[in-house]
């Protein structure tokens, strides 16, 4: 019977769970799926991680590869991310070149790293002008089911606390760079920024971690990034019914909470993983 | 009060409609030196595969200046496209198409800003639906904290961070946010705040310009 | 979305009145619509509207590494484009016909001709050099676009200026404008394509033709000819046969239109340096017409934001001030935690599958009972960990 009134009359369904204060999976308006985080979790990478928020599975890998630096730039290193939304992770994606939402999510993340300054750019050079760190970003989507935004962010930073480059030195005489790789060392993360999405429905009520379904039926969505300094660092909002400055107040409160508690978690993790070496 | 000397200020601003024979509608909005035309074309028939059941598949292409349309144009065509669908009474079209070109004639600043006002300014001129209206302003906070509206190109490079609001003409709530840079929650209300003040301004210039339009005198 | 096409009515219609010399326009045979050149406030930065017929044309520039087989020139890179803006049958990224031979032809006629120094755009010989990017951008469409784009790019050449650049030994700078006076390119002389329509196998010729012409018309030549009355290039198509004479009668229109069309460039140019050198306004906001009542402007003015820092406070105050305190993560395994919980995760943390990406995990503290209900509204199940893995809820 309920699947059936699911089926015929989404908004309805979620409407009289939404005037009862509490989401179809049983969540309250304001919480988060469970956020599950595993750092390391391919070897081959530089750094790695992988987080689950519900069923929305994103994986990041790290790859570190020398490069020249840009003329215009020449003691920076640069960061390149980019988003992968395969088929595999929902039927609404096709195989083929990235499509709209990909490439969304790619500049979105590209302006996170920009705008924060996570890593020192500085800090990937290695001699100005001749070489310099290049870090590509992949992130990939196994399952998508809601905010991904958030969970991209979350593996990405988690991904670069993770990472460890080897120490490198241009050999004077051969000018040559040589490759230590028994020396290697974490990266500097300044920043520690924490996506927190928001769903609004009916123009009205705003719900916190919206899954596929819901962010199909929802009339706007809403991105607050926040770091641990409860600064904003984005406050991305695309379009979708018209909110009043103080429910958008709320969202930012709520993501400011949310920081604190994926930091905890990264740091937790990130410990454990290093107290077991 | 420490905006009293520097008192934020929208640039000279202004538009025309209906200036190409071809589309639908068309526009163009001027903020100072940036300027950005605009044509629709619709209510028309759709590709079966876009074709929406119950409203009309709005389209949104941004070309800019030279070279090819990049990720950024991507990011700001959703930005775009978002707002006008919230605006647009697209169930009164079912099964067919809206697209909304716009092109780039100059970038001194706000660009996004003024896509969005020349995208408003077309909606308006090719008559289409809609349950309300909107604008678009920037804001950019530079190394003292000051709040700049409607900032130039060189004002966007020196900010600290720069936030563009798209306001809606109904209840002057906020129906878009896209910023860059990192800000506080202070400085965030303050400049939604000058956003809906400078929106005021707008709408009395759509009113004008419909009023201009439609009346018999000039 | 489809172009309209044209009725039968319509056509005969249109053909008939070429015979009678009478244009839809109210034009003679050898008239050109009205040609409108502005500038932008760019260099480089030019607008031609021809009638209803609008393109825009923007020059840039890079520096590039030259042709291996050209290591002293610089590059000329033509790109006309036509937006969807223009036409509803234009489609955005397709490579239709009509595309590629109004590229070809503006090639022909602006990079084929020599008409820009491109050895003066050498920087250093063999490694780089100037590349000059044209971007046509054709904003609407009521025919004789070749015509109208090859007046927009030689006019955005002629205003078009590079910054300056200095070579030490291998290292290029190149100087902002405002620390030196960016350079023009050199125009050697400024080829202008004119268009002649063929109606009724060439017995009928008409100038600058309108969209609803060129739909009609049986055969299309294309001269490209500079105010020196040199051809650059000529272009027959649509496969009607022409004699000589009428080749020769269409190249001594073309000189006259041509000349006409170079003194208007040359005028436009000359009033766009004359504002910037009084520091008089410039660019496309000066030259729309003020007075049609589609137009509106408003001047500069200040905005009243006196009560902002009230505003923003009292939203702040308002809103609920986040929790100091936010619930612990668990560490289910090294390497791997959670937060937040109470509902079905189907990551399996209490399989094993974990064991093989962390092979090196020897103790595991699986503290959860598991607890299974079956939920009623959803068929999938909801594992509910019992209070040992239970942490404290997040508020709100």
């Amino acid at each position: 019977m309920a699947a059936g009134f699911k089926t015929a009359e989404p908004q309805e369904y979620h409407r009289s769970f939404l005037k009862e204060k509490c989401r179809p999976d049983g969540r309250e308006l304001g919480e988060f799926r469970p956020t599950t985080l595993n750092v390391g979790s391919i070897n081959t990478a530089n750094g790695s991680a992988l987080v689950k928020i519900g069923n929305t599975t994103v994986i990041c890998g790290i790859k570190a590869e020398l490069a020249v630096p840009t003329a215009d730039a020449p003691d920076k290193g640069y960061i390149v991310p980019n988003v992968d939304l395969p088929p595999l992770c929902s039927s609404r994606f096709r195989p083929g070149p990235p499509g709209e939402q990909a490439q969304v999510a790619s500049q979105f993340i590209a302006d996170i790293i920009d705008d924060t300054n996570i890593i020192k750019k500085e800090d990937l050079c290695i001699e100005k002008s001749k070489l310099c760190w290049v870090l590509y970003c992949d992130i990939m989507c196994l399952d998508y089911d809601g905010n991904l935004l958030d969970a991209c962010i979350i593996t990405l930073l988690a991904a670069l606390k993770n990472a460890q480059l080897p120490k490198v030195t241009i050999n004077k005489e051969t000018d040559l760079p040589e490759v230590d790789t028994q020396h290697k060392r974490h990266l500097q993360i300044n920043k520690h920024p924490v996506a927190s999405s928001f769903a609004v429905f009916d123009d009205e009520v705003i719900i916190v971690d919206p899954t596929t379904e819901e962010e199909s039926l929802a009339t706007a969505l809403i991105t607050a990034v926040t770091d641990e300094d409860d600064q904003l660092c984005a406050f991305h909002k695309p379009g979708g019914s018209s909110l009043l400055a103080e429910k958008l107040q709320d969202c930012v409160s709520r993501a400011v909470t949310r920081n604190r508690e994926i930091n905890k978690l990264i740091d937790k993790v990130t410990e454990s993983k290093k107290s077991s070496k | 009060m420490e905006l009293d000397i520097n008192s934020p200020v929208l640039r000279e601003f202004g538009s025309e409609q209906s200036l190409l024979s071809k589309p639908d509608g068309s526009a163009t909005f001027m903020q100072g030196d940036t300027s950005v035309m605009v044509g629709v074309y619709g209510p028309a028939e759709v590709k079966v595969n876009k074709e929406i059941y119950d409203r009309a598949t709005l389209e949104v292409l941004i070309q800019p200046k030279s070279g090819m349309p990049s990720v950024r144009e991507r990011t700001r065509e959703q930005c775009v496209r978002e707002t006008c669908e919230a605006a647009l009474l697209s169930t009164l079209h079912p099964r067919s198409s809206l697209t909304l070109v716009l092109q780039v004639v100059h970038d001194d600043g706000s660009l996004l800003a003024c896509c969005l006002n020349a995208a408003c300014m077309v909606l308006m001129d090719a008559g289409l639906p809609m349950s309300r209206l909107f604008c678009g302003v920037t804001c950019a906070i530079d190394a003292e904290g000051q709040i700049i509206t409607d900032p130039t190109a060189q004002q966007e490079k020196e900010s600290r961070a720069l936030l563009t609001f798209a306001i809606d003409s109904k209840e002057h709530n906020v129906m878009m946010s896209s910023t860059k840079g990192s800000f506080s929650m202070k400085e965030m209300q303050q400049c939604i705040a000058v956003s809906q003040k400078a929106s005021e301004r707008i709408f009395q210039f759509y009113r004008d310009s419909v009023k201009r339009r439609y009346s018999k005198i000039l | 979305m489809r172009e309209t096409p044209l009725s039968n009515c319509e056509r005969d219609f249109l053909l008939k009145g070429i015979q009678e010399k009478k244009r839809l326009d109210g034009r003679q045979t050898y008239d050109y619509r009205n040609i409108k050149i502005s500038f932008g406030t760019d260099y480089g930065c030019c607008t031609v509207t021809l009638g209803k017929t609008r393109v825009l044309a923007q020059v840039s520039c890079e520096l590039v590494p030259p042709k291996d087989s050209r290591p002293t020139e610089g590059i000329m890179f033509f790109n006309l484009e036509l937006s969807p803006m223009a036409s509803p049958g234009f489609q955005s990224n397709r490579q239709s016909e009509l595309l590629v031979t109004l590229n070809r032809q503006l090639e022909r006629c602006l990079r084929n001709s020599r008409c820009i120094d491109t050895e003066s755009l050498c920087v250093i010989s063999g490694e780089k050099v100037w590349q000059i990017r044209v971007d046509v951008h054709v904003l609407n469409h009521d025919g004789n676009l070749m015509d109208a784009a090859s007046v927009a790019a030689i006019s955005a050449l002629c205003h078009f200026k590079r910054p300056e650049v200095a070579i030490q030994g291998r290292d290029v700078t190149v100087f902002s404008p405002e620390e030196r006076d960016p350079v023009p390119l050199s125009v050697y002389h400024m080829p202008i394509c004119v268009s002649f329509a063929f109606f009724q196998q060439g017995s009928y010729l008409l100038v600058d033709p309108c969209e609803k012409e060129e739909l009609v018309m049986d055969g299309l030549l294309v001269l490209a000819m500079n105010k020196h009355r040199e051809i650059c290039s000529i272009q027959s198509s649509g496969g009607i046969m022409l004699l000589k004479d009428q080749v020769l009668r269409c190249s001594k229109i073309a000189s006259v239109k041509v000349s006409e069309i170079t003194e208007l460039i040359t005028k436009a140019l000359e009033n766009d340096r004359r504002a910037r050198k009084e520091g008089g306004k410039f660019g496309f906001a000066e030259s729309i017409a003020k007075e049609r009542i589609t137009v509106l402007t408003r001047e500069e003015a200040p905005l009243d934001t006196t009560d902002i820092q009230a505003t923003a406070d009292g939203i702040i105050s308002k809103a609920d001030a986040p929790p100091e305190v936010v619930p612990s993560p668990v560490i289910v395994a090294t390497g791997t935690g959670q937060v937040g919980e109470g509902l079905e995760n189907t990551w399996g943390l209490e399989e094993d599958d974990e064991e093989e990406e962390m092979a090196d995990v020897t103790e595991r503290k699986t503290k959860e009972d598991e607890v299974m209900v079956l939920s009623d509204s959803e068929e999938e199940e909801v594992v509910i960990l019992n209070q040992d893995g239970r942490s404290k809820r997040s508020q709100r």
